[in-house]
Parts: structure tokens; C-alpha cells; sequence
């Protein structure tokens, strides 16, 4: 008995008649549906036997005629084993119990269909707005079905995003929307107490594009791929074959080795120049603009490398449903290895000047400290997770593409601070290095001829769910995929790995220096453009006040009289 | 006085400031990238700084969403006179693959007045040096716009079209037309 059968037994055994369904036929997946009422209950059940809790999605089903549903997922790392747990509700009572109680990680997603879908989370600690501007109007639902993507309804009044109170004694310095240390639209309103950070509060989601609500009404399976491309300039090869992992998965499409293996060579493409673009930003954000202007100059090698590979230096247009569009043959495998060489030497070099430097070590070592065990109550991924000692990679754990033919290690630091994702993402560069070497030396032993893109048999049937998972440079990416009519997906959900990590940047933050909040920020690697989704922690109430210019003005005069 | 000074000044030391309104990063990291030491933009004298307040021009990238509308145009009123706008990549210049969504308001010319466009998803470096380049007059411009106009033709066809139709209508009246053609064939 595999242990898919077996959870699945235990569950029945446990949640008897709230059991509705289940779906097995997917490879690494299970698929239950379970009475609303017990939404709580099965998810505590699932992690008693240790899950890891993703994402949830919220969707509109009313088309099928069961109200409007809610889907968990969790992640069984050591048993390569993904659970989706989905529950109803009827559309004139759209309520479920919030599992944020149990689960902090889960707030998000669940404020998230606040905005979107209109349902109501019973005991949510922080029912606040999170994803739709502060002037859109209350009762308007972008992703129920009757809402048209392009509607733009007229601002509401009274809009401004209340921050809540800061802790007595503080003050609130804001960070953004547009600020240096922060490259994309985002708003941080940070107390302080002297130079002590106190507490923080998030407004972000400033570059909710609506992309989900556009696949599900306007676009169609083969379009998709390249507009989840554009999701994250980064990242944008992971999207695409997350998503296509997804839609294959709910096809069931077995996919050519050949492609896999051109996959994961150009995923790990990616992970060398995001690290490395990491390692340049984070340089700029301590001061140390040499390290900045010495990753770029060792990442451009890989930009071009990337160009000649697929015609584009980002956004490659490579993955589609089925495969891939552009082959590696000989002769580019050896300028891939020849390039990787130089780029190995050039890192190791500034490997040796990062690590002996001591105005790094003052500025990363316990700095963002947040524990193990509060790394996994947050539920974090990537780097940020393992250089807090989580050996997660979804590589390892649930292997995709070509990864499980390729030797690699898991990088873990224990530092828990910025310092040891630093090292993390430092020794990943050399791992993804030995990967792609791996990946042409089994790609040159695959026939070339063998076909690049396996065709569908047929359109794909509607009501199917779909669940990859893919280890981009910053974490796991979650993509959820429900399969509808008119060849286009019903819901696709996109969870990005700085949608767990930035929830808890108010943790790492907690009596740490102002001066280190770029960097903390920073060494979570955050694509808000990914996320795209706010995170508020809680402090004790007590009346805080912005200042304005003519009081920190008069402030800083009274200071000045003072010495 | 002002104009020919700022003439003057203008191409050697442009500093601008990048405003992400709601981009992906694509074009974000390639902005950054013209300032590494292969693209090196600060022989031009550009140079990116941290606020508007300092800045002669802006490079605008990606779509404007409906959050950051009125964050755009603060930052364009912070940037002191006399100003340029590039919108830098696809979704600035048009909004891109997603110009109509609920969440987004199109392209940068929707919130500020726009100055030049740079094309590209993502642009190039080298394309975001030569438009910014460009516009200070460090470069010539490769391509000219044309302008489009209808050719006049040597006979005037409409004419002679209808004096052939006239003519066709008469030989049907006199019933020769059969004949013509025959001959014709001949």
C-alpha cells in the first residue's frame, strides 16, 4: 500500500461522513473534497502527520452549481505528496471557519477571497483588505463569474488604508510605495522606538495585474505559458513551467525526456542569474556597491547565454504545454559548459572576497534572526527556509522535470540569519552549475531526433485539478489548476515564495535596527510582482502618529537647542 | 536664458529615476543593468538616484495599475521642471498583454505625459542607452517617421473608366457588342 492509499484510509477512518470524494489518478497528488464543517479539523489532521501548509484558493462554482468553493493545500515533503482538501459553500451564505488560528500562514490566502470572491472567514484575526486598491468599491468581487475582467468601477470615498496602530511609544517611519531601497511599488510603515524596529505593517499588492481572472475568461491553455512568463521578469521560466506542469498533470500528458531535461537546464539558468542578481542587490543594499557591480558583471555572461539559447535575454518564450520550442544540440552544450566554467572561476573569486570582507559579516550576522520553529509556523521556502536549517527544496522533495536524475545537494545554513541565505544562495549557484553540466552530458545521450513537444489527444476534459509545484530561485512555486470548457482553465492560482516568506518579515524585523530593514527585506529575495497579493503583525494597541515635515522639522530644532 | 542652459546642461548629467508602476522586473533589472560595468551608463554622465526630487527624467516601467495611478503622478510632480518621461518596455507604453484588466489602467501616457517610448519585453540594454541617448542628442535618430500620402496617377482612371462604361452601355444598345469582341479576337 502506497502512501498516498494509506493517508487516504486514515483520513476516511478519522473524518467518516465528511468525507464526500476523492481523487487519485494523478501521480503525487490526492485530491479530497470534505464537508465545510470539517475544514478545520481534516487540516489538523494533516498536520499532525506533519504536512506543510501551501496555499489556499478560492473559486466560483457556481457554474456547476455547488456555491463557491475554498481549496487547502498541503505538501507532504518526505513522502513526495501533495493534498488539495477543497469544501463548498452556498452562495447565499458564503462563510467558512478561518484556519488562520491554526495555521498564521494561511491569512493571506484566506483576506486574499475577502477582496476576491466575497466570502467570509469566521474568527479571522485581521479580516483587512489585502488585494484590491483602497478605492474599490465594497461588493464588487472581481473573480465571480458575472464580474468582466476589464470592468473599472468608479473610486469609492473615504479610501485611505488605515495602518493600525503602533505600539505606544513608537513613531511610524514609511518605507514606499516608491522608495530606494525597495525596487518594485510596495508600502512598509515601519515603528520605531529610537533606531529599534517595534513592529511593521505591509501594504503591498500594488501590482495585482488580474492575471488569474484574465486566464480563467480571455485567454486559452497554449496562450497561457507566455503570459505566465511575464508574471515575474525574474522567475519567468518557472511560471511557465509550473503552469504547464499543471495543465499536464490534469491531462495527464507524459511529456518527452528530452524536453524535461531542456527544462531544468534553462530553470536552472534562471536560479544562477537570480542568485547572482540577489547577490549584486544585497551587496547595494548593505553599501557595498563593489559586490553589486561584480555579480551583475559575472550574470551578464549568463544574460547572453540565456539570448543565444532562446532568442530572448529574459521572458524566453521556451515552454509550452507538451515540451519545449527550441533544442540544446551539441554545439550549444558546449558553449553552455564553456560559459558555466568562466562563471564558476569568476564566482569563486568573489566567493573569497565576500566571505573574508568583515563589513559583510557586521552587517548580515544575526541580523533578521527568526527561529527554526518559527520558520516552520510560518511555513517558509526557499533559502529563507533553509538557511534557517529546513532542508525543504521541492527539487528533492518532489521531484519534477529532470531532477531525479541529476545528483544534487540540499544547501542548508543554521545561522537563521541573513548571513546564512547569503551562504545558501552563494553555494547554490555551484550546485546549479554541476546540475546543468549533469543535464548535457544525459541530454548528449538522448537520441536528437527524439521530439521536442508531445501534442494533446484531444481537449482536455473540464472539472479536473491540476497541482505542480517547481523550486524557483526565491522557493517553491505552487501552481493550483482547475480544468474548465471553452479551452481555457476555470481557476488557476499562482502562489509565489514570497507569499509565505513576506508574511513573515514583521517576525525577522522584531527589535532589529532600522538601518537593517532594507537588507532584511532584501534577503528574503521579494517579488512582489510574483505575489502580488499585505501582512500585518499585531502589536499591542496604543495610539501612534506619522510626523509630519514642520513637527520633524521642529523636532529635529529642538534637538539641535538641546546639545 | 533657461532653455539654452538647460540645453546645455541637459546631455552631459542627466540623473534619472526609475518608477516601478506595476512592471514585472523585466524591465526593472534591465534598467539596473545599464548601469553594471558592461552597459556603464555613468560615462553619459546618467546617473539613477533614490528620489523624484533629484531627478531630471523618469523611466517609467510597467502598466499602471489602479493603486499606484495617483502614486505615478505624485512622483512626476516631485521631479523638478523642465522634466522627461520614458516609458520603458511594453506594459508602459501600452499596458501590455494585460492593458484592460480590472487592476490596471493601461499604459504611462494614461497617468503622465510621456516623452519617448522605448519598445521591448524586455527592452534590450543597449535599446534603453540609445533611447535615453537618444533624447539628449548624444545619437541621431536611425529611422525617420513617414509620412504616408496617396500617389496621384498620370491618367485620371476614374475618368477613363466611365467614359468605358458609357461606352459598353451604347454597344449593348446596338447589340454589337458580340461582334466587337469577335472581331477583337481576331
Amino acid at each position: 500500500m502506497s502512501r498516498k492509499e494509506e493517508l487516504l484510509n486514515w483520513l476516511k477512518e478519522k473524518l467518516k461522513g465528511d468525507l464526500l470524494a476523492e481523487d487519485v489518478s494523478r501521480e503525487k497528488c490526492l485530491f479530497i473534497d470534505i464537508k465545510k464543517e470539517a475544514l478545520i479539523e481534516t487540516a489538523q489532521l494533516l498536520l499532525s502527520r506533519g504536512a506543510r501548509y501551501q496555499v489556499g484558493v478560492g473559486y466560483d462554482a457556481r457554474k456547476s452549481g455547488q456555491g463557491l468553493a475554498m481549496v487547502h493545500t498541503f505538501a507532504f515533503d518526505s513522502d513526495a505528496l501533495l493534498v488539495a482538501i477543497r469544501a463548498y459553500t452556498p452562495e447565499d451564505k458564503p462563510e467558512f471557519d478561518s484556519l488562520t488560528p491554526t495555521l498564521p500562514g494561511a491569512g493571506w490566502s484566506e483576506r486574499e477571497y475577502i477582496d476576491l470572491l466575497g466570502l467570509h472567514f469566521n474568527n479571522h484575526p485581521n479580516p483587512k483588505r489585502l488585494i484590491l486598491s483602497d478605492d474599490w468599491p465594497e461588493g464588487i468581487y472581481p473573480l465571480r463569474q458575472e464580474v468582466p475582467y476589464d470592468l473599472m468601477p468608479p473610486a469609492a470615498e473615504d479610501v485611505a488604508f488605515r495602518l493600525d496602530e503602533a505600539p505606544p511609544g513608537s513613531s511610524i517611519i514609511p518605507f514606499g510605495p516608491f522608495h530606494a531601497c525597495l525596487h518594485e511599488p510596495a508600502h512598509f510603515a515601519v515603528y520605531v522606538d529610537g533606531e529599534e524596529i517595534k513592529g511593521c505593517e505591509y501594504r503591498g499588492f500594488m501590482v495585482h495585474r488580474g492575471i488569474e481572472k484574465l486566464a480563467a475568461t480571455e485567454l486559452t491553455y497554449s496562450e497561457i505559458p507566455f503570459v505566465a512568463e511575464r508574471i515575474c521578469g525574474i522567475c519567468g521560466s518557472v511560471h511557465s513551467v509550473n503552469y504547464a506542469q499543471a495543465v499536464e498533470s490534469a491531462a495527464e500528458l507524459k511529456i518527452s525526456r528530452r524536453a524535461e531535461f531542456i527544462r531544468t537546464v534553462m530553470l536552472e539558468i534562471e536560479r544562477l542569474h537570480s542568485h547572482l542578481l540577489w547577490l549584486g542587490v544585497a551587496g547595494h543594499l548593505i553599501g557595498f556597491d563593489t559586490v553589486f557591480m561584480q555579480a551583475w558583471r559575472i550574470r551578464e555572461k549568463i544574460m547572453w547565454l540565456a539570448e543565444s539559447l532562446t532568442g530572448n535575454r529574459k521572458t524566453y518564450g521556451i515552454v509550452i504545454i507538451g515540451g519545449v520550442r527550441r533544442d540544446i544540440n551539441r554545439e550549444k552544450a558546449g558553449q553552455i559548459k564553456k560559459i558555466l566554467g568562466e562563471v564558476e572561476k569568476d564566482m569563486l573569486a568573489l566567493e573569497k572576497a565576500i566571505v573574508k570582507d568583515k563589513a559583510i559579516h557586521r552587517r548580515t550576522r544575526d541580523v533578521g534572526y527568526l527561529s527554526k520553529e518559527k520558520a516552520i509556523e510560518w511555513s517558509l521556502v526557499g533559502p529563507v527556509a533553509r538557511a534557517r536549517g529546513l532542508a525543504i527544496d521541492a527539487r528533492k522533495d518532489h521531484p519534477y522535470a529532470a531532477y531525479d536524475e541529476v545528483k544534487f545537494d540540499v544547501q542548508v545554513a543554521d545561522s537563521c540569519d541573513v548571513w546564512g541565505t547569503l551562504v545558501v544562495r552563494v553555494k547554490e549557484v555551484y550546485e546549479a552549475i554541476s546540475i546543468i553540466n549533469q543535464c548535457l552530458e544525459k541530454l548528449a545521450l538522448i537520441p536528437e531526433n527524439s521530439p521536442l513537444a508531445v501534442e494533446l489527444e484531444g481537449p482536455i476534459p473540464a472539472g479536473r485539478q491540476g497541482l505542480s509545484v517547481v523550486e524557483a530561485p526565491r522557493g517553491e512555486v505552487v501552481h493550483y489548476l482547475l480544468t474548465g470548457d471553452d479551452n481555457r482553465p476555470e481557476r488557476w492560482r499562482v502562489r509565489a515564495p514570497t507569499y509565505p516568506n513576506l508574511q513573515a518579515v514583521p517576525d525577522m524585523l522584531l527589535n532589529n535596527r532600522l538601518a537593517d530593514f532594507p537588507i532584511i527585506v532584501g534577503s528574503i529575495d521579494p517579488c512582489f510582482s510574483c505575489t502580488d497579493r499585505v501582512v500585518v503583525i499585531d502589536r499591542k494597541s496604543a495610539s501612534g502618529k506619522i510626523l509630519s515635515q514642520q513637527e520633524l522639522e521642529n523636532l529635529s530644532r529642538k534637538m539641535r537647542s538641546k546639545s | 536664458m533657461w532653455k539654452k542652459l538647460t540645453e546645455k546642461a541637459f546631455p552631459r548629467s542627466v540623473w534619472v529615476y526609475h518608477c516601478n508602476s506595476g512592471a514585472c522586473n523585466g524591465c526593472d533589472i534591465e534598467i539596473l543593468n545599464v548601469l553594471t560595468p558592461y552597459y556603464d551608463v555613468e560615462r553619459f554622465g546618467i546617473r539613477l538616484v533614490a528620489s523624484p526630487r533629484h531627478a531630471d527624467a523618469i523611466l517609467l516601467s510597467g502598466a499602471v495599475t489602479r493603486p499606484t495611478l495617483p502614486l505615478v503622478k505624485k512622483a512626476y510632480q516631485a521631479v523638478p521642471s523642465p522634466k522627461l518621461v520614458f516609458a520603458v518596455g511594453s506594459c508602459a507604453i501600452g499596458g501590455g498583454c494585460w492593458y484592460d484588466t480590472y487592476n490596471v489602467t493601461g499604459g504611462g501616457d494614461k497617468a503622465i505625459p510621456v516623452n519617448y517610448f522605448i519598445p521591448g519585453c524586455p527592452p534590450r540594454p543597449e535599446a534603453i542607452i540609445f533611447g535615453v541617448a537618444l533624447a539628449l542628442g548624444l545619437v541621431d535618430k536611425k529611422v525617420a517617421p513617414v509620412e504616408l500620402k496617396q500617389m496621384e496617377f498620370p491618367v485620371d482612371i476614374y475618368r477613363k473608366a466611365k467614359i468605358l462604361e458609357s461606352n459598353r452601355v451604347i454597344y449593348q444598345l446596338l447589340g454589337e457588342e458580340d461582334d466587337r469582341l469577335a472581331n477583337g479576337r481576331k
